[in-house]
């Protein structure tokens, strides 16, 4: 299981590389009027294309199509966010409520004792 | 604001918050080891490579607690403003971190044997069923996961490419990070730690971040109809701006520029910054994250600049002035509201 959960990331790498090389040679300038003529930033990318191509592939077929980039712009999540904080509200303490009632302290009957050094 | 994308925006702002930022990391792990170290020796439980892994870990954790009350802190007082300004950087330098944490982690606890460092890490302890011994690491990878997709997505380039609402989504996801990252912590170095101290940090650290949150939480009530009141036209400050909720995930500022009143959305183009906060700068209203500037009688970027925010349209019922709550296409002109009795 574990080594074919390590194989799967390494696929899933391995094809968001070969995403990022096309996206970065062929696709940014055609999609993104402000990539035309700027190569700098464009190795900057690869980590971000690599870890998310599927969503990559589908924002540049719908910038292909038209969509527009400015879409809804002015709509920020205010509303996850208030959400998200609320249940961070409950989660953080009800976490470090629990930990530190179920920690074990240490064997205080029967300390550790430092054995002397081989000579 | 940029024509063409560039690798980093510099300005000396960011070069002086960096090397600050810089020097505060590196100076906690030099004590971190300098101090811890000279304890650590192969006669106790905990050893140099321990000390360099709770070194980096623990910088993580507390660069990422600091990251989340950076913004609830602005929102509260505008001193701590500057700290927003180039708080991607944070981000990415916590990510790096937190990196270095895991990669000392794992030349250490799964490098000396055959199976795969990666797959040890795995497989490992699959004891998900139980609290005390519960597989904290896999805490710990879902968080630096997430830190790693976060500082590789930090580029403008995301947000114009995934849009704003897109990239701030994807980034709130900082939460559910912080959420396991304290889960890490407490499930882990919590469980053996002899140091009060660092407990007490860790939940002082959390709880703080909960409690900024809860005190600096803003109004988000839904407007009902089409118009609202916003204020009295004597509440108007020139160059600032009042801002009113409109229903749903959209707020409006209103901003008075001399003696007329513009209408905006709050929400600036490049990272949804609140331009309400910010104020009117050579005749531009200006974010106060990152100084993207709007014309106010149109919401348009001064040229060479594209970026276009909605704007609205006001009337005066006798000093009263109401907001049409209908959002114009961002970008579309509207006559500023001149004030009455033409008030300085």
């Amino acid at each position: 299981m574990g080594a074919t959960l390590v194989d799967v990331a390494w696929l899933y790498g391995a094809v968001g590389l070969g995403v990022a090389a096309l996206f970065l040679v062929f696709g940014v300038g055609r999609v993104m009027e402000s990539a035309r003529g700027a190569f700098l930033f464009r190795p900057l990318l690869v980590p971000g294309i690599m870890l998310l191509w599927p969503v990559v592939l589908w924002r540049w077929a719908a910038l292909e199509r038209g969509a527009r980039v400015d879409l809804r712009a002015h709509r920020p999540p205010l509303r996850a966010q208030a959400v998200l904080a609320a249940v961070l509200a409950v989660v953080v303490p009800l976490v470090l409520g629990v930990a530190l009632i179920a920690r074990q302290d240490g064997p205080a009957e029967a300390p550790a004792i430092r054995l002397d050094t081989p000579s | 604001m940029s024509v063409k994308f560039v690798p980093v925006q510099w300005t000396a702002n960011k070069w002086v918050y960096d090397a600050v930022l810089l020097a505060c990391v590196a100076g906690y792990i030099l004590v971190f080891i300098r101090v811890g170290t000279p304890l650590a020796d192969t006669t106790r439980p905990v050893d140099g490579a321990i000390v360099r892994m709770r070194a980096y870990g623990s910088c993580a954790f507390f660069m990422l607690t600091f990251i989340l009350c950076i913004g609830p802190l602005a929102r509260l007082d505008q001193r701590f403003l500057p700290l927003l300004y180039n708080r991607r950087h944070f981000g990415v330098l916590t990510a790096v971190v937190a990196a270095v944490h895991a990669f000392y982690v794992l030349g250490w606890y799964y490098a000396f044997s055959p199976t795969d460092a990666y797959e040890a890490l795995l497989t490992a302890n699959t004891s998900f069923d139980r609290l005390i011994g519960f597989p904290f690491e896999m805490l710990g990878l879902l968080a630096l996961s997430i830190l790693a997709i976060l500082a590789a997505t930090s580029h403008d380039f995301w947000l114009a490419f995934l849009t704003a609402p897109v990239w701030k989504r994807l980034h709130l996801l900082i939460y559910v990070a912080y959420a396991a990252a304290v889960a890490h912590v407490a499930l882990g170095a919590l469980q053996d730690t002899t140091n009060p101290a660092f407990g007490a940090l860790v939940v002082g650290g959390a709880l703080l971040v909960v409690g900024l949150h809860l005190v600096a939480r803003g109004g988000g009530q839904a407007a009902r109809g089409t118009e609202i009141f916003v204020a009295d036209v004597d509440a108007f400050v020139d160059g600032r701006a009042i801002v009113v909720p409109i229903g749903g995930d959209e707020r409006a500022a209103v901003f008075r520029n001399g003696a007329a009143l513009s209408a905006v959305s709050n929400a600036c183009a490049h990272q949804n910054g609140p331009l309400g906060e910010g104020r009117i700068i050579d005749g531009c209203i200006t974010c106060p994250w990152h100084g993207f500037q709007y014309r106010p009688e149109d919401g348009r970027s001064p040229a060479p600049f594209t970026e276009r925010i909605p704007t609205y349209n006001l009337r005066l019922d006798g000093a009263r002035v109401l907001l049409d709550t209908r959002a114009n296409p961002p970008g579309t002109a509207v006559a500023p509201l001149p004030l009455p009795d033409g008030r300085p």
